[in-house]
């Protein structure tokens, strides 16, 4: 069958919401990568074997779908029963049948799966009134955990493809682009570039041949955004990339999928095939001369690709060094064409932005950074998973409401966005409003999303060490400031955090990292020295704390801490058995201690005391 | 026994002739035998008319290519930031010192191989271990040596 | 034609010219090392980064490098600012720890004021300055023999699986491009050996010269139309039988066949 109009998405859309009306209820299955991780699919197995043997009325095994990720995945496996929005939480396999006879056959709602808030100890039944959920709002993430993925119709009976279809037959190319120029649309990818501009200075080059290009490579450790928007709810991605398409001109698009994502992988592609065969991609799309196709292109694990010209030499199968750029990928890109590159959360936008109107799009977040934000709230907050939330909110809110604060009530220290390229924030910096400019402001930046937060055993010089070495490590190698001047930022950031700093080495790296900002080739060492700076300008005590005292405070760096059992040790002998270097002595019900010389300071008793009496210092 | 890899012509016909297929090649390649064998570059970049130098530059390249025989069970420690601020550098030192690897090894037996990975996307149940792509999340310091054990 | 200021003093430049080329018609001397004619720019050693700015760009100045920088209009280039000067020491003193015995770095470096690194010396370091010329000037011939290998630090330039490399000719264009001379070769006027490979040298049947390699003679004959028995004749040879050959010269620049 191939849908060639608007009304005969309505009526796809009509035939399956009458199917669904079969349904007295449904059971949404979270099957994202952490869910799925914890039992997920088992969980749906089980739900399978056992409507198989028990008839339900009004109830089938259609009624229960796996859906991509709802982003709390703390609390994985994730069930929730619609139309009540019952939500169940760290959901096992053997709960299923007591769930299909109280909360299917009945309405009993099973307290034990239910959610606590940790701040007022009390059970929620909904989801929309948890704390992690209610001071969301979800765009990009509109449709994950709503839909089946793989299921092309749940996406339409959602209104997908309407977006598509009113482009494609009521707005010129022209209009599409000034209409994503109104909606303020920033790229989500990193330096939040104007979508628009970008669309506009593509299309404006003549030339036979565009291309435009889905960047989900997420290379950015610590954020997972469009790995969860690729495998939960892939069609939004194609909607948005076919509506690019059609707006600069380009009729061969591609995905460019992270390889270590392979349900994103099966997922996109599943899309693609379920598009193809509905006419929603290959020639004459809704009937008019639209004609575009996507394909995918798999990374193979360079950070560095997130650089636009070095992603195109990875999509054209070469080694992904990028280009000077004193020519734009939107001029001269993929085969020397011009391409439009976004990432995967841009393009997740844009349907919604034509189904709702860029004024409304633009009436959201804050004058300069329109719309929403999806983060990867993770590190030391309490309720870690996938948010998504308006431009313009401050970090604290995110933290402290969706977040929950930080693990075991600790004292928050920082936190860090913008992945290797970004910089790590203060608490005196908690009431920034997050915005794509005053993050840079602040020597942090927006990045893919990725929002670290970070306690007191965090130790900042172990942080900037950290995203050094990552950076040493993903450098292309072709530029001298990047390959050999980060390589020494973190020879110098090692020998300070194994105590043998000098005062003269803080001067050192700022000296270098200037000239690696100024000189590198591309945005990869140009950034680089962000998270060293970062920390410099608002943890420099701590460095001092390692250079002069060759005092770890944070407790993290080895060569400048030791561990010690404190006198409150109760004697449960768990350390003396965790220790796999023998290196704890003591008898029962006696304070035990550990013998330095042999302690490896490997963490292995700290993880097994149970009354938290061992002293990392 | 010598291995044969005599899937590798299938594989690389099951892609477009390009150039542009390249690094998918190289990938399914992988997939089949856990690493990349000579073969597999000689005869990709005969079939793609691809020089040879070029496709050791890209299977060098890219981080998910390995050139050298890989273990039946291939350990990942996640390393990305999220995994790092939990401890992942405690897990990594406790599974190089269970295994007698260091990260990017293979065991002589051709058991293991133990790899540091930057960000598995699974940042929400930090600290990761990923065996034979099965994720362990939330892992304990103490717990992660017990992981090879179950396998 | 454009018209900028290079160093204070007006210039004029062809359209689509580097930025690089102008800078060295007014006898300025700056480093490039990963710079040659016979190659595209590659912008890899940053040695020529040059500081530019226009009169209505309100005071921000950019850093790039004149290699792959055009020439424009109403641009102001500073050379040697004290910016610049800066990110060259820089990089000199961050080869210098990669490279410390490579002579031309020793020599950029020392005009620069800097006789030893300042950083801790890369262990295992070479001669090697990853500029890609040789890769470069080997695709660009279209053997493609060589290339690099890993990324990052790791990086070096290798042929395919360490190996005698297939596609090489034995040219030795790698190894005259190469500005430190890291690439070896032997030549015994029998056989020449490079990247481990051997390759038997072409001999002149006149004077027993060898001339070049068999493997370049033959790529030649097949892409440059160039006769078979061209290259069993050494220099001297083609000139004896130019010599015989050639009729006498019945005036200035011009000539008659025998």
């Amino acid at each position: 069958m191939c849908i060639t109009s608007s009304r005969q998405l309505k009526q796809v859309r009509k035939e399956f919401l009458d199917g669904d009306a079969r349904f007295e209820k449904k059971v949404m299955i979270c099957c994202g990568t952490g869910c799925l991780a914890n039992g997920a699919q088992e969980i749906v197995d089980e739900f399978d074997s056992i409507l198989r043997k028990k008839r339900i009325k009004g109830f089938t095994i259609e009624a229960v779908r796996s859906t991509g990720c709802h982003g709390f995945c703390e609390q994985g496996p994730l069930v929730i029963i619609e139309p009540r929005g019952t939500f169940y939480t760290k959901v096992k396999v053997k709960d299923v049948a007591d769930i299909i006879e109280k909360s299917i056959r009945s309405d009993e709602v099973i307290d034990k799966h239910l959610y606590t808030d940790p701040a007022t100890k009390q059970k929620i039944e909904r989801y929309p009134d948890v704390a992690f959920f209610s001071h969301q709002q979800r765009i990009a993430l509109r449709n994950l955990g709503k839909i089946a993925p793989h299921n092309i119709k749940d996406y339409i009976a959602n209104g997908g493809y309407q977006s598509l279809a009113k482009v494609l037959t009521t707005m010129t190319p022209d209009d599409v682009i000034t209409e994503v120029s109104k909606s303020g649309l920033r790229g989500r990818g990193g330096g939040g570039f104007s979508a628009g501009r970008k669309w506009r200075s593509c299309a404006d080059v003549e030339s036979d041949t565009h291309y435009v290009i889905c960047n989900g490579d997420e290379g950015d450790p610590g954020a997972f955004m469009d790995r969860s928007i690729m495998e939960g709810d892939p069609h939004s991605v194609l909607e948005g990339l076919a509506i690019a398409a059609y707006a600069v001109g380009a009729k061969e698009g591609f995905v460019y999928v992270r390889d270590e994502y392979p349900l994103a992988v099966v997922h996109m592609q599943k899309a693609i095939e379920d598009c193809r065969k509905e006419g929603l991609l290959g020639e004459n799309i809704f009937e008019t001369n639209f004609c575009f196709d996507v394909h995918i292109a798999r990374g193979a694990g360079a950070f560095v690709c997130g650089e636009s010209s070095a992603l195109m030499k990875s999509v054209a199968g070469e080694v992904g060094e990028p280009r000077a750029k004193y020519v734009r990928s939107v001029v001269k890109g993929l085969h020397d064409q011009p391409t439009v590159l976004n990432n995967v959360e841009t393009f997740a936008n844009i349907p919604i932005i034509f189904e709702k109107g860029a004024d409304w799009y633009a009436g959201i977040g804050t004058k300069k950074s329109t719309g929403t934000k999806v983060f990867s709230l993770v590190g030391k907050v309490r309720n870690t998973g996938l948010i998504e939330v308006p431009m313009g909110i401050t970090l604290r809110q995110i933290i402290f409401d969706i977040g929950g604060g930080i693990i075991d009530d600790r004292p928050f220290k920082a936190v860090q966005t913008g992945g290797p390229s970004g910089g790590c924030l203060p608490e005196s910096k908690l009431d920034l409003p997050v915005d794509f400019d005053s993050l840079t402001e602040n020597g942090s930046m927006m990045g893919s999303g990725g929002m670290i937060v970070m306690d007191d055993r965090t130790c900042m010089v172990d942080v900037a060490k950290y995203f050094t070495d990552f950076l040493v490590k993903e450098s292309c190698g072709k530029c001298v400031p990047c390959r050999e001047g980060l390589y020494q930022l973190h020879k110098l950031l090692v020998k300070i955090s194994e105590g043998r700093g000098e005062e003269s080495d803080i001067d050192r790296m700022e000296q270098l990292s200037e000239v690696i900002v100024n000189a590198s080739l591309c945005g990869l060492g140009q950034s680089g020295p962000n998270p060293l700076l970062s920390t410099l300008k608002y943890f420099r005590d701590e460095y001092t704390a390692h250079i002069r005292d060759k005092r770890c405070p944070a407790g993290v760096c080895r060569e400048l801490i030791t561990y010690n059992i404190t006198d409150e040790c109760t004697g449960c002998m768990a350390c003396i058995s965790a220790c796999a270097y023998h290196a704890i002595t003591g008898q029962k019900k006696k304070v035990h201690v550990i013998d330095q010389e042999k302690c490896t300071k490997c963490g292995a008793c700290v993880a097994a005391c149970r009354f938290n009496t061992i002293d990392v210092r | 026994m010598k291995q044969t890899f005599d899937k590798i012509p299938d594989i690389i016909a099951k892609h477009p002739q390009n150039a542009g297929s390249l690094i998918m090649i190289l990938q399914d390649i992988q997939k089949e035998y856990n690493y990349l064998p000579p073969e597999a570059l000689t005869q990709t970049a005969a079939a793609l008319d691809v020089p040879l130098s070029k496709v050791c530059s890209v299977s060098t390249f890219y981080n998910s290519f390995s050139l050298k025989p890989r273990g039946r069970k291939i350990v990942r420690v996640c390393v990305g930031t999220a995994c790092h601020i939990r401890g992942s550098n405690l897990i990594q030192q406790q599974l190089e010192s269970t295994l007698n690897l260091k990260a990017g090894e293979t065991s002589k037996d051709l058991e293991y191989t133990l790899e540091a990975v930057a960000c598995v996307g699974a940042c929400a149940m930090a600290p990761v271990v990923i065996i034979n792509d099965k994720y362990h999340g939330s892992l304990k310091v103490n717990k992660a040596a017990k992981l090879l054990e179950k396998k | 034609m454009v018209t900028l200021t290079i160093n204070g003093k007006l210039v004029r430049a062809r359209e689509g010219e580097m930025l690089l080329d102008a800078i060295r018609r007014e006898g300025i001397e700056i480093p490039a090392t990963c710079q040659h004619e016979a190659v595209e720019p590659y912008g890899a050693c940053r040695l020529c980064t040059v500081e530019i700015t226009k009169a209505d760009w309100g005071g921000w100045k950019n850093h790039v490098t004149s290699c792959l920088y055009p020439v424009q209009e109403g641009l102001i280039v500073s050379t040697h600012s004290e910016d610049v000067i800066r990110i060259r020491k820089t990089i000199l003193d961050l080869f210098l720890a990669r490279c410390p015995n490579a002579e031309l770095i020793q020599n950029m470096a020392a005009e620069y004021g800097i006789t030893r690194t300042s950083y801790e010396e890369v262990p295992d370091g070479n001669d090697c300055i990853l500029c890609g010329l040789c890769t470069r000037v080997c695709d660009k011939m279209g053997f493609q023999a060589i290339s690099t290998v890993g990324r990052g630090h790791g990086k070096e330039v290798a042929p395919p699986l360490g190996e005698a490399p297939p596609d090489c000719v034995g040219c030795l264009a790698c190894a005259q491009i190469c500005p430190t001379n890291y690439i070896k070769f032997t030549d015994d006027g029998t056989t020449r050996t490079i990247w481990g490979r051997e390759f038997e040298l072409v001999k002149c049947e006149t004077t027993g010269q060898p001339t070049i390699t068999k493997e370049f003679a033959a790529y030649l004959v097949k892409h440059r139309n160039i006769p078979e028995d061209y290259f069993t004749r050494c220099d001297s040879a083609h000139r004896e039988e130019l010599a015989k050959t050639m009729g006498r010269i019945t005036h200035w620049g011009r000539q008659e066949e025998a």
